[in-house]
């Protein structure tokens, strides 16, 4: 259980700490480190938004000093990568990026307001199987998972991806979420035949299926979802076990054709939300740096080493929270 | 035996056909070889004689004419043009398409309506040339080209620019370890044991079969026709006088576009232009009426600068901004800049204000963006002086704000048929007025009279 010293903003004087005390440069990822001078920083110091931007550091002692010495209410650098960063000038190329944030999960169990340890564990439930679809799907590697504090980052260095433009960043978007409803007619030779997405189990229909599955299996009586009344939502919760045991076809079945397709549909757009695609699409986008603070949740953005056993609450909490009286 | 080279212009085959052709005057002459070719084509009309070219320059004009009445003309007549389907005018066809390519790239330019449609209708017409061909010669054309296009394995990442320009979807493609399938091989040995109780064979037929091939191709061959279009217009740049032939092949190219225009045009306006006019929120597409009923944090900056700027700013202003393809300031609509005081800045202002938190209380700079998007710079007042520092931004496709605004996407029946919401707006003008056109008199009274109830 979350203790209540938790999700608290830090104050002014348990930053200093914990960047003077606890953080060390070296904690920086070296996907950061070995590309310093050639990225963009930018720092909140007063926790209305990171508007001290242009920064560059030549090397990673400068950037050690800046930040144990201004100990910022919250740190970012770029995924873009430039001849003149100071200048958000002559772009390289940018790390492909998904970010999943808890509190804006499209479909949460848990319905709290906030972050809560439920909503955070859901959405690494979703970094997962985006991961085995970038890996399975598109071959793609080099990928870094990083706690951001509030949710979680996919960090791409597929060197494949990385000069792509925002367009098939966009389309990369769809493909990973589940957000386009797959066609259900093939035709070959003349003939036409119906085929839906749960019996194609590979490439976009496979995608389309975990993901339909994952937002029906953690639907709530307050889920709402376009063309889908309370009826046929009670419905679709009823007879969900079947999808269990990946019976899609008993499923379709028992809510019926017509209703089935309301149901998809309205799931396709929602998966549009599963990851926030203005990230991925922003080649000049800064995220938070990995190690710093969020200081509005007294938590540490951190590299996840391994997905399986990864807590945030456990790996992502400062000391001085645990020094606060409660 | 199809020659290669009837599907892709770009083959060694085609090549060597523009390398053997003789003087480019003489694409003016009569060719009885050309005109044997078209009249004695499978199901030819050949009682018009408009519709029979005569030399090759008639040639590359009935080519464009072909896409714009097939696109356009619900009663297009195929048998005016089956000579295009005629694997025989190969030789011809070839020269006519870089004429064609040429002329529109010297006058107009890569980012023109014209080196547009001539890209549209190479891909049509190669499709339209692939579904005439027998299967077993479909898939002998499709080996050569693929192989000649793409030797060894095909990784998605190869096709960027296409991805880019939507040419083609990444969900449309069946794709593993990063590899597009197209080897039945390799789907029967690493995708097809996944299926159960049905034959992976048919499978692959039905799933990538010829159709992902022929896509890909048809795709590849559009995107190489758009870099060839950019690469001749680049050398144009260096020379001091274009060939007056391909300027006036070009031009000719343009009526034939314009035809649309004025025939068919938007439901049968007379001149197909939608002209400045008073907004009419009825017609707005539900995305834009939710954002002037105000948006909370987190969406609203994008939503009032960068959606609902560029889309009121266009309604009022330009409406056929996409199809008319012509860059135009704000002045050139608004000279005295008196719409924008009056009807577009307040319009945008008080959306702005209805959000929540209102945008401009915590972030009064964003004015000044809203300024920046019609294009009259980074400054808090619009003034003719600074038009033209920064860019009049066009309206958002629906593809985009499905991306950047997903929660303002609500889409409805008009919806369906369209792909920005701008267009949502003419169609829904068009309609509101051509049901205001045809209302009569005692039906108008009597709706006014339940209106009153």
């Amino acid at each position: 259980m979350v203790s209540d010293q938790l999700l608290k903003p830090a104050t002014p004087e348990e930053r200093r700490r914990y960047y003077r005390e606890e953080w060390d440069v070296k904690d920086i990822p070296e996907f950061i480190s070995n590309s310093v001078q050639k990225r963009e920083f930018g720092f909140d110091h007063m926790g209305r938004g990171p508007n001290d931007r242009y920064k560059v550091f030549r090397s990673m002692d400068l950037l050690r000093k800046f930040l144990r010495y201004r100990a910022p209410f919250a740190a970012y650098s770029s995924v873009a990568f430039y001849e003149k960063p100071q200048r958000r000038d002559g772009w390289i190329k940018s790390e492909l990026v998904f970010d999943v944030d808890a509190k804006d999960i499209p479909i949460r169990e848990c319905g709290c307001q906030g972050v809560c340890e439920v909503c955070l564990n859901q959405a690494l439930e979703i970094i997962s199987s985006l991961i085995d679809t970038l890996k399975g799907d598109l071959g793609l590697k080099d990928i870094h998972v990083v706690y951001s504090g509030r949710g979680y980052h996919l960090r791409l260095f597929d060197e494949s991806v990385m000069t792509m433009d925002s367009d098939v960043r966009g389309q990369i978007v769809q493909y990973l979420s589940g957000a386009e409803l797959p066609r259900n007619e093939y035709a070959a030779e003349g003939v036409t035949y119906k085929l839906e997405h749960f019996t194609i189990p590979f490439g976009y229909p496979q995608v389309f299926t975990d993901r339909t599955r994952y937002a029906i299996l953690h639907l709530t009586p307050e889920t709402q979802l376009d063309e889908v009344n309370q009826k046929l939502l009670k419905d679709v919760m009823k007879n969900r076990e079947f999808l269990e045991d990946n019976q899609w076809g008993i499923f379709r079945s028992k809510i019926g054709p017509q209703r089935y397709l309301k149901l998809i549909r309205s799931i396709a757009s929602l998966n549009m939300a599963l990851v926030d695609a203005k990230v991925s699409i922003d080649l000049k986008r800064i995220l938070r740096l990995p190690s710093s603070l969020h200081s509005m949740v007294s938590m540490k953005c951190t590299e996840v080493k391994n997905i399986e056993t990864f807590d945030p609450f456990k790996e992502a909490v400062p000391k001085f929270v645990y020094e606060r009286k409660s | 035996m199809v020659n290669v080279a009837f599907i892709n212009p770009f083959s060694d085959e085609a090549r060597q056909i523009v390398r053997e052709y003789g003087n480019l005057n003489t694409i003016y002459q009569e060719n009885g070889d050309l005109i044997q070719l078209v009249t004695r084509s499978p199901s030819q009309d050949i009682s018009d004689e408009e519709s029979i070219p005569h030399n090759i320059m008639d040639l590359a004009l009935k080519r464009m004419e072909w896409y714009v009445k097939k696109r356009n003309n619900l009663e297009f007549d195929y048998r005016k043009y089956s000579y295009l389907y005629n694997r025989n005018i190969t030789n011809f066809d070839v020269i006519a398409f870089y004429l064609l390519v040429q002329a529109v790239s010297v006058k107009f330019g890569p980012n023109s309506r014209e080196s547009r449609v001539m890209v549209e209708a190479q891909g049509k017409l190669m499709e339209s040339r692939m579904g005439e061909l027998l299967l077993s010669e479909k898939r002998d054309i499709l080996g050569t080209i693929l192989n000649t296009l793409l030797p060894g394995e095909v990784k998605w990442t190869m096709f960027a620019d296409l991805l880019s320009s939507r040419k083609i979807k990444l969900t449309d493609l069946v794709l593993d370890q990063g590899n597009i399938i197209l080897d039945k091989d390799y789907f029967m040995e690493n995708l097809g044991f996944k299926l159960e109780h049905r034959d992976p064979g048919k499978m692959y037929d039905l799933l990538i079969g010829d159709k992902i091939k022929e896509l890909i191709i048809n795709r590849m061959i559009m995107q190489k026709t758009e870099d060839y279009i950019s690469e001749v217009y680049q050398k144009s740049q260096r020379q001091v006088e274009p060939n007056p032939i391909l300027l006036e092949l070009a031009d000719k190219v343009t009526e034939i576009l314009n035809q649309p225009m004025a025939t068919y045009g938007y439901r049968g306006g007379a001149t197909g232009k939608v002209e400045a006019s008073p907004l009419n929120q009825e017609a707005f597409p539900p995305c834009v009426k939710i954002v002037l009923e105000g948006m909370k944090s987190g969406g609203r900056n994008d939503a009032i600068i960068l959606f609902l700027t560029p889309f009121i700013s266009y309604a009022r202003l330009y409406p056929d901004v996409f199809r008319r393809n012509t860059t135009l300031r704000v002045s050139d609509v608004d000279p005295e800049l008196a719409a924008v005081e009056k009807e577009i800045l307040p319009l945008i202002h008080e959306a702005a204000e209805r959000c929540t938190p209102p945008l401009f209380e915590d972030q009064p700079q964003e004015k000044v963006n809203i300024n920046a998007k019609m294009g009259f710079g980074m400054h808090s007042e619009i003034e003719l002086k600074h038009e033209g520092e920064t860019t009049w931004y066009t309206p958002m496709s629906c593809e985009k704000v499905k991306l950047h605004l997903p929660s303002l996407c609500k889409p409805d029946k008009t919806c369906k048929s369209i792909g920005n919401p701008l267009s949502y707006y003419i169609h829904r003008l068009t309609d509101l007025r051509y049901e205001e056109a045809t209302s009569e008199e005692p039906g108008e009274e009597s709706k006014q009279e339940s209106r009153e109830e």
